[in-house]
């Protein structure tokens, strides 16, 4: 198994490599140089490959890919002109809260998604689950800022329970945590999103596992229908849904962007929002690397944590 | 004393999206404690519905209609669920097909054998994990306190079979169902499993409900049989009574329909043509009206009640018969006592010389080979011009891998395979093709081998349009005889592979082996997916064919009666050796290698008398694998013959007869010395 | 009777077929094999299973209606969609303006016809860009094997790596002004997954019996591809081709709402959205609900239709 490890390890190194190789490669391509944004518009060409040639702008470009990937191992992701500021630190001070909202979400998403798909599959064709079917889908089937418009304009704007965007007071991660109210329909957004894509799986997970004869022979035993789900199926259904998780990490990143930029919540999402505007480049390849490292740790955690829960996988 | 389990009338229903089901109808059953009844019938017979309608665990959809199911004088049929469910795993417990997918892959073994305890007997952890490593024991599990933190994918087939019987008895039931519980299993094992099944109804004082389509398995092991068609018990009978004095046309077929070891295989098997009628419209009078070669008016319109002249034995028949057929027409020209050849020195058509393969397992970080599956390992046989050569052997024996080598879907590691004197598959382009049409395949499963996506026109046009031969005009006409040779009907041509029965499938696929005339055809276990009734067409279909295309067939299967029926010659496989090889008599009844012996004695044979005259269970232990076999001879871990040059030595090939060889340092006949092992083939005699 | 009335032997000359005591006038013998079932030719059983799924036949029809809505209700309803009229921008719903008027004076119902054109265009052309792209590599992959297939994976790993939103973003910045643009820019990375699939698909193919059949025959590599892999294959990539459609509309959605889209006076409905907070927080429901409305409609209509088409292909390989 420590061979099986070690095997996906190097490959996520050749793939992270890869991914900063390609970003670079298509930054570069869109933007050679940020010296009209740092000098203005209007600078003469002198001046400008005076700045590149002090910047090393005008070095070949294999070298500055060097140059870069040897950045990215120390961890230095360029600096900000737009911002002023490197972009690791920006990206310190922003992570704890994208983080949070995220990491509630999935959180909130799980703790809904798994008993809705398992319950869907043990009352298959009933109609709470055409209910929860048709609700899945066309959940699945909005783009998520349009939720969060619908939210807002019922809970926000015509009840009035929550903020229709985060206050500008909270600021940090601490802030966001204490005050749920200001936080719940990001929250919610973001997990009502993930919970038609998770339970739609889980309830075709559960389904294939109801198939299975081990489930026959459990209730053959005598086992209350009851202890079959909870000891049996709940397992073994939910071992697919950490695949899963590993590969949604892309698409938790997306989400996070939109709900960010929808209710105003500093955080990445939002700081690359910005930066798209502004065309800081070196923040928006930054991110995007960093979106690729995530990627490639979420599914080199699954691969692992799947070996730990399944036994049929011990290599 | 009272019925352990009495079922009355039982009728279930099952509810589909647009119709109704009936699989099980009007049947009745009765055990008495220590006695086994053995249900019988194919796929479709309701057999495993009325074994799941007993527990209650009908599928979705499903319920009991009418009648009545008593277990110990208690009436399961209108019993509250919760009630239900502590008879179940208690009082009456069941044992399934599919080892593998019946147990839990992610719980561990001693887990799930606590699993009932803890529930019925309200046990402790330990204390269910005690009596869990006890009927581990029972069963006969080798290494139980091992076992019992294993994982069931890590055991094999006859192992995880094991488990399953001890979940059922770990809180010693009074009654047993098992559901086809060796079907799944290789020939050895599977008389391992039911001599221990038989060991523990005594011990226990069980009853015991055995379902199975194999008659050879329900011969020696039960008191009593049931004969299930389309849902209907159709006959029942003491055993003896049943095998010796049937009275239903069914019961007589199915019997005659089997290919038996000591028959002589130039006569044909008794064909049920058609197939099992449809459950959700069945017919109004006797349901094997369809099928039966007596039928009247009066069974096609009124369906006969279960009765006899004694209450022992009923049938459900208007003009039913007396016993087995006595005598069934011979098949012409085929002549399988004497070899083909006239001359000694002659060219086989196809050579296989010393072919080895083996399949690479790679692990470890840099994904390097550190072993391989030794799937055939120097193999040397050949076949004539006209004649059948049978390979039977258990999983993992190397024959389907032979096989595919023959055909050249793969390439030998080393070794040489020709035919009629070229080595076919060192051939490129256009010569490779060409030569193709001489070596042709049927395969297993009649399912996959069809293009799901082609019409049957377009299937058996294939070879000839890869090939180039005839207009489209001839190759339509060539269809059509092909199809009426297999006897499907003509309208076969428009429709799509699914729209057939398994056996139907099985005629087009053996039709498009045909296609190109080849000189030699390979069918890998080519009745193994079809019901009895069913596969007693398809080989008397081959036997015929064979007479009359005249062309060198090897026949792959497990199933030894299959083999000899259909062959001239028999090479017996092991681990990928060839052990033993002679004609179907010399095999039969002067078998000189202990594991032909061994199969021969384990085989299941569908004659009571023989069935109980057998004494031991056969070969102890579980096959080697075939990454690690064992040293010198593959079979001396399981040979009650075995001593230290057989794990020193490779054994050869030796004459016993003529044609007649094995492979082995103690066999149970004298060989013939004088002449060397690998010299030339064997002599005719005539 | 120990033995039958007529030989219960198949397979010997002169024994027939059925074995049928009684013969019913006119009908011929059934041969041995038993009659054939009729239930339905291949592409006509899916057919059927898609339509008894009600809720894709919905779909379909809401598709059907879109498309017909979006392109020819212009011919019927005809509005200004060029000429700025700053006399009666954000009306509200009512009189000659159905939905009422949009920042420009345009008329809102006229604006989602024009917007959804667009978005079915872009829709359709990334993704078939996507599939056709996604299954020549993923077919090549799969068919090569060895290191050929091994490079081309690791390609596809690491692209799918990168966050697909993100990438689509940034070349946003430079790329979104017309349909031709936006159509690559989503096409361009939506290949990675139906490159999978196909590849996939293939390999399993590969395996099957039916392939080894036709290679025993003499079947070269070509025919093996084009007559036995690529069809058998296909009901894999049409599957995909609708969920490609619903998830390249959802990306234009996005990209709209993030403020990149077409170049003005053109407009696809994710464009429509991108000034949507503010609308609802002016109270200008009517430029938001209904497009969103339309654009969910679609979406979800494609995501039945694809699902459905799943599950119709996978039953009749499974029927029996």
């Amino acid at each position: 198994m420590t061979g099986y490890i070690i095997r996906r390890a190097m490959v996520a190194v050749i793939v992270t490599i890869g991914i900063a190789v390609i970003s670079f490669l298509m930054l570069h391509y869109l933007s050679p140089s940020p010296v009209y944004t740092v000098l203005g518009a209007k600078t003469s060409a002198a001046a400008a490959a005076a700045w590149n040639h002090a910047h090393g702008y005008d070095r070949s470009e294999p070298a500055q890919l060097l140059t870069y990937l040897g950045q990215l191992v120390r961890l230095h992701f360029g600096y900000s002109y737009k911002l002023g500021q490197s972009v690791s630190a920006l990206f310190k001070e922003n992570a704890g809260r994208s983080a949070y909202l995220t990491l509630a979400a999935l959180v909130l998403s799980l703790i809904i998604a798994i008993p809705l798909g398992v319950a869907q599959a043990v009352k298959r064709n009933s109609l709470g689950d055409y209910t929860a079917t048709a609700i899945n889908f066309t959940l699945y089937s909005m783009p998520s800022f349009f939720l969060g418009l619908i939210l807002i304009q019922l809970f926000a704007l015509d009840l009035g329970i929550f903020p229709p965007t985060v206050s500008d007071s909270v600021t940090t991660t601490w802030q966001a945590f204490t005050h749920p109210l200001q936080l719940t329909l990001p929250i919610v957004t973001l997990a009502a999103i993930n919970v038609a894509s998770f339970s739609r799986y889980m309830r075709s997970s559960a389904l294939d596992n109801l198939a299975q004869d081990y489930i026959r022979l459990a209730r053959a035993k005598g086992l209350s229908e009851r202890a079959v789900l909870m000891r049996h199926l709940l397992r073994n259904s939910c071992l697919p849904m950490i695949t899963l998780i590993g590969l949604s990490i892309p698409t938790l990143l997306a989400g996070n962007l939109l709900i960010e930029v929808l209710f105003n919540y500093p955080g990445l999402g939002l700081l690359f929002y910005n930066a798209l505007g502004t065309e800081d480049y070196n923040i928006l390849l930054a991110y995007t690397v960093l979106g690729g490292i995530l990627t490639v740790l979420g599914n080199l955690t699954a691969d692992v944590a799947i070996t730990v829960a399944d036994p049929r996988v011990r290599l | 004393m009272s019925a352990a389990l009495e079922v009355t009338n039982l009728t279930t229903d099952i509810q589909l999206s647009r119709s109704v089901v009936h699989p099980v109808g009007n049947v009745d059953v009765k055990i008495d404690p220590g006695q086994t009844l053995g249900l019988v019938g194919e796929s479709g017979s309701g057999k495993s519905m009325l074994g799941l309608s007993i527990l209650g665990l009908l599928p979705n959809g499903g319920h009991i209609v009418e009648g009545s199911i008593k277990v110990e004088d208690r009436e399961l049929v209108g019993m509250a669920e919760p009630a239900l469910r502590r008879i179940r795993g208690d009082a009456v417990s069941m044992i399934f097909q599919d080892s593998q997918s019946s147990l839990n892959p992610t719980k561990t073994v001693g887990e799930q054998v606590a699993e009932p305890v803890r529930l019925h007997r309200g046990a402790s952890r330990k204390e269910a994990t005690d009596r869990a490593l006890e009927v581990l024991e029972l069963v006969g599990m080798p290494q139980p306190k091992e076992r019992l933190g294993t994982y069931p994918h890590q055991l094999s087939g006859g192992l995880r079979q094991r488990v399953m019987i001890a979940i059922a008895l770990a809180c010693e039931p009074r009654v047993l169902i098992a559901d086809e519980p060796t079907t799944a299993l290789d020939v050895t094992i599977q008389a391992q499993i039911l001599a221990l099944l038989d060991d523990l109804r005594d011990r226990l004082g069980m009853a015991t409900l055995l379902i199975t389509h194999d008659m050879g398995v329900v011969a020696g092991r039960t008191n009593r049989i049931n004969v299930m068609y389309a849902g209907r018990v159709v006959e029942t009978a003491p055993t003896d009574r049943l095998f010796s004095a049937m009275r239903h046309p069914y019961t007589q077929g199915l019997l005659g329909a089997i290919p038996r070891l000591e028959s002589d295989n130039r006569r044909a098997l008794t064909s049920i043509p058609g197939i099992p009628p449809d459950l959700t419209n069945p017919p109004p009078g006797c349901r094997f009206a369809p099928r039966c070669p007596f039928v009247t008016e009066k069974c096609i319109e009124h369906e006969p009640p279960l009765s006899g002249s004694d209450s022992i034995h009923r049938f459900a028949c208007w003009h039913p018969v007396d016993g087995p057929i006595k005598r069934t027409p011979q098949i012409a020209s085929v002549d399988s006592s004497v070899p083909k050849r006239s001359n000694g020195d002659a060219a086989h058509l196809l050579e296989v010389k010393d072919v080895f393969r083996e399949y690479p397992i790679t692990a470890g970080v840099l994904q390097r080979k550190v072993n391989s599956v030794k799937a055939v390992s120097g193999v040397t046989l050949h076949v004539d011009a006209g004649e059948t050569l049978g390979l039977v052997g258990e999983s993992g024996c190397g024959k389907t891998t032979l096989g595919k080598l023959i055909v050249g879907i793969e390439k030998p590691d080393s070794g040489q395979i020709t035919l009629d004197g070229r080595e076919v598959f060192k051939l490129r382009g256009r010569t490779l093709r060409k030569a193709r049409r001489d070596v042709q395949m049927m395969f297993q499963d009649p399912y996959a081998s069809l293009d799901p996506r082609m019409r049957v026109q377009a299937s058996l046009r294939e070879p000839l349009v890869i090939q180039g031969i005839g207009s489209r005009k001839e190759q339509d006409e060539r269809v059509r005889r092909m199809l009426s040779e297999v006897g499907l009907p003509a309208n076969a041509v428009e429709r799509y592979p699914h729209e057939f029965s398994g056996g139907q499938r099985q005629r087009i696929a053996l039709a498009r082996a045909l296609m190109l005339e080849p000189k030699v055809i390979v069918a890998d276990e080519p009745v193994s997916a079809l019901d009895v009734s069913i596969r007693s067409q398809v080989l008397n279909l081959m036997k015929r064919l064979q007479a009359e295309f005249n062309m060198a067939s090897v026949v792959i299967s497990h199933d030894l009666a299959v083999v000899k029926y259909l062959s001239d010659r028999i090479g017996v496989m092991y681990l990928g050796r060839l052990v033993e090889l002679g004609s179907g008599d010399d095999i039969y009844r002067r078998a000189a290698h202990p594991y032909t012996d061994a199969l021969i004695k384990t085989i299941p044979v569908p004659d009571p008398v023989v069935e109980r005259s057998k004494d031991d269970a056969g070969i102890r232990g579980e096959l080697p694998s075939p990454i690690n076999p064992p040293s010198g001879c593959r079979f001396r871990t399981r040979c009650p013959r075995a001593q230290q040059k057989c794990a020193d030595e490779v054994p050869e090939l030796r004459r016993f007869g003529p044609g007649h060889r094995a492979a082995c340092h103690f066999p149970l006949q004298t060989p013939i010395l004088g002449v060397d092992a690998d010299a030339s083939p064997d002599v005719a005699v005539a | 009777m120990t033995d039958p009335i007529r030989p219960v032997v198949e397979g010997v000359p002169g024994a027939g077929g059925g074995g049928m005591a009684v013969r019913l006038p006119l009908e011929s013998t059934p041969p041995e094999g038993g009659d054939v079932q009729v239930i339905a030719s291949g592409w006509r059983l899916a057919l059927r299973e898609f339509l008894a799924n009600r809720l894709a036949v919905v779909g379909l029809a809401v598709l059907v209606f879109f498309v017909v809505f979006c392109f020819l209700g212009p011919v019927v309803y005809h509005t200004n969609q060029s000429l700025t009229n700053p006399l009666i921008t954000d009306l509200p719903p009512g009189g000659s303006h159905v939905l009422g008027t949009d920042d420009n004076g345009f008329d809102e119902l006229g604006r989602i016809m024009a917007g959804g054109q667009t978005a079915l265009e872009i829709g359709f052309f990334a993704s078939f860009i996507a599939t056709v792209i996604g299954t020549l590599w993923g077919a090549i992959a799969g068919l090569a094997g060895g290191i050929v297939d091994g490079i081309l994976m690791r390609i596809v790993d690491i692209l799918l790596s990168i966050p697909y939103l993100l990438i689509v973003l940034v070349l946003a910045t430079k790329y979104s002004a017309t349909v031709f643009d936006e159509s690559m820019i989503i096409g361009l990375f939506a290949w990675l997954v139906p490159a999978r699939l196909v590849r996939g698909e293939v390999l399993t193919l590969r395996e099957r019996d039916f392939v080894s059949a036709a290679r025993v025959m003499g079947s070269g590599r070509s025919r093996l591809v084009l007559r036995h892999l690529i069809p058998n294959a296909l009901s894999v990539v049409i599957v995909n081709v609708t969920f490609q459609i619903a998830d390249a509309i959802l990306i234009l959605a996005y990209l709209g709402f993030l403020g990149f889209g077409l170049q003005y006076p053109a407009a696809s409905w994710g464009d429509m959205l991108g000034s949507a907070q503010q609308y609802v927080s002016s109270g200008y429901w009517w430029l938001v609900y209904p497009v969103g409305g339309c654009l969910v409609a679609v979406v979800l209509a494609c995501n039945l239709v694809g699902d459905a088409l799943r599950d119709a292909f996978d039953v009749r390989l499974r029927k029996r």
